[in-house]
């Protein structure tokens, strides 16, 4: 027994992610959520909860030695991300789909007009819509403001040298309310946008179907395969 | 029942005498309006004698002669409370044997006869680091009549100086340190009533050993029982919010920690006295205060060596967050409390839409 070729429909899929982007991910998804684990029952000494945890010294010495070591993986990713864009900028091969642009604005607008039923056309995105472009550049700074706050409180002692000594309680505010912000940002905004709204695994497999780039990204699906119909596997690095 | 009219009167004679003895039994001694002084007077006929002494084994000579004046003026013979009282073994001359060997001795046990009275300041002793340090064999240890005296006992705190005094009878350096304190002058110069004497965070009968872990995180409680007191505080213009604002702190919420989950373990988290002394406590502005901003640094360096001058201003100083104080702390805080509600409401309200909208347009669809 044969399929005829008629009835089988090929499916195509458009590369989104290179591999290397789909392991920075999965290291920020995996130090993000270890520091998180880690730092809340710090940020909470005084709570139950956290003294249940940390029932001794020796894990209070435990768990900060862990939220360090998840620390330095992190800058690692961080600086292997930066560096790759420097070099890439350098070259002038720096994807600039995930930039903001005036668009983004406008299809915010429009959005928001769609979802409140003031307009039936919903806008139709490049590449990256303006959703993933609030959670990357969210995640960037917040992230940068995390791991510069984190290694002023792991060498104080060192950073006074330098800086004034009111930057140490600066930073130890700032370090604990925007990881708060940050993890209730991910779990509300992010996960919707990837679990709920539509189980987008894109970031792991590094590809989307041609159904997925019709309905989401119709702008870069049109410039595909307008440009390079033959071979619709070259989609965009950045 | 037929009985003589003789026999009669005499039960009735009887009957009356041994109910009048009785009463008189019963009335005599609280008839006694001015405390008769009778065994005081008995005993002080011998020990008035300012040259009488005896030697005991050891060697030392035990004074035996007691001033009847000192005895008039202490707290006890006016009340009636004589000799016999605590000189229990001692009902008439000649004495019994007395069976001690050294001066020590003979005052460790007569010490003992405060317990029949002063029961339970006498038990809150036995719980002390004095009577730990007897055990341990150091006989010097104050008793009773070491603080308070012996035949010359009046209230301790008259003047208040005199209980800081007292201790100053052994505890010469500390008393010392305590005199060039802020509280020690404010007691010395003015007798003030507020200061705290060594009682009062040592504790009185069963005075705890300082050292401890346990005393360390209490600590910062035993402060705020005056430096928590807003109205104590107005009256000499401190603040009384020292005490929450170190709560929130580092050190604070570290030794937080301590006290409720390890408070047998030593922690090295810095509490009040670490910084402002302990009974050199002075005011922060005085140049030889360790929290004058001139000396800080030598104090933070302390527990945190080879910081350099800057670091001490990572201590918010027990100051609520100000612009004019802590400028980087105050924009950090007016940030993030504008931050976090307009993340947490945009996104939750763009989520919010989103939802609405899919589930308004698949119940749409189920209509058609």
């Amino acid at each position: 027994m044969s399929l005829t070729p008629e009835i089988v429909k090929p499916e195509l899929h458009f590369k989104r992610f290179s591999k290397s982007q789909r392991w920075e991910h999965t290291l920020l998804l995996f130090c993000v959520l270890v520091l998180l684990l880690t730092g809340l029952p710090q940020k909470y000494r005084t709570a139950g909860w956290s003294q249940y945890l940390l029932s001794t010294p020796e894990r209070v010495q435990m768990i900060q030695q862990i939220h360090h070591a998840a620390a330095l993986l992190l800058t690692a990713g961080a600086i292997y991300h930066l560096g790759k864009g420097i070099l890439q900028l350098a070259r002038r091969q720096l994807p600039a789909d995930i930039f903001p642009v005036w668009q983004d604005f406008k299809d915010a607008w429009q959005m928001i007009l769609f979802l409140l039923f003031l307009s039936k056309d919903k806008p139709k995105f490049r590449k990256y819509n303006f959703e993933q472009k609030v959670t990357y550049w969210f995640i960037f700074f917040g992230v940068g403001i995390l791991i510069v706050t984190g290694y002023i409180l792991w060498f104080p002692e060192v950073v006074t040298r330098l800086l004034p000594g009111g930057v140490i309680p600066a930073a130890k505010l700032a370090h604990s309310s925007e990881a708060i912000v940050l993890a209730v940002f991910i779990v509300v905004w992010h996960f919707y946008h990837v679990h709920l709204e539509r189980l987008n695994l894109s970031i792991f497999t590094g590809k989307l179907n041609e159904e997925d780039m019709q309905t989401y990204h119709a702008l870069e699906y049109q410039r595909l395969t307008a440009s390079q119909p033959e071979s619709p596997e070259s989609g965009g690095e950045g | 029942m037929v009985r003589s009219k003789p026999a009669f009167f005499a039960s009735l004679l009887i009957g009356v005498t041994l109910a009048l003895s009785l009463g008189l039994l019963l009335v005599i001694p609280t008839l006694a309006d001015d405390p008769a002084q009778e065994t005081e007077r008995y005993c002080l006929s011998c020990h008035s004698n300012p040259n009488l002494y005896m030697t005991l084994p050891s060697g030392e000579a035990l004074l035996l002669y007691v001033s009847g004046e000192t005895l008039a003026g202490s707290i006890h013979s006016p009340l009636g409370i004589e000799c016999e009282a605590c000189h229990t073994e001692i009902k008439a001359y000649p004495h019994p044997e007395q069976p001690y060997e050294t001066l020590r001795e003979f005052s460790r046990a007569y010490a003992l006869s405060c317990k029949k009275c002063h029961s339970v300041n006498f038990e809150k002793t036995q719980d002390s680091i004095h009577a730990q340090a007897a055990e341990q064999g150091h006989l010097n240890a104050p008793v009773c009549t070491d603080c308070h005296g012996a035949h010359d006992v009046h209230p301790p705190d008259m003047p208040r100086s005199k209980i800081s005094e007292t201790c100053g009878n052994c505890h010469a350096a500390i008393l010392n340190e305590y005199a060039q304190s802020i509280h020690g002058k404010a007691l010395s110069e003015e007798n003030n009533a507020d200061v705290p004497v060594c009682t009062d965070c040592h504790g009185v009968h069963n005075i705890q050993d300082p050292r401890t872990d346990q005393f360390r995180v209490n600590t910062p409680e035993l402060c705020a029982g005056c430096h928590a007191n807003a109205a104590l505080m107005q009256k000499y213009n401190l603040r009384a919010d020292v005490y929450d604002l170190y709560k929130l702190s580092w050190h604070g919420v570290d030794v937080s920690v301590y006290k409720a989950r390890w408070l047998t373990i030593w922690h090295d988290s810095a509490v009040c006295t670490d910084c402002h002394g302990i009974h050199n406590i002075r005011k922060t502005d005085d140049p030889a205060s360790s929290v004058n901003p001139n000396n800080l640094l030598a104090t933070c360096q302390k527990c945190h060596p080879g910081v350099s001058q800057n670091w001490t201003g990572a201590w918010t100083g027990h100051y609520e967050v100000s612009l004019e104080r802590t400028p980087f702390v105050y924009y950090t805080k007016i940030f993030y409390s504008q931050f976090t509600p307009v993340v947490l409401w945009i996104s939750g309200f763009y989520v919010a839409l989103q939802i609405l909208h899919a589930t308004i347009e698949r119940v749409r669809r189920s209509l058609r």
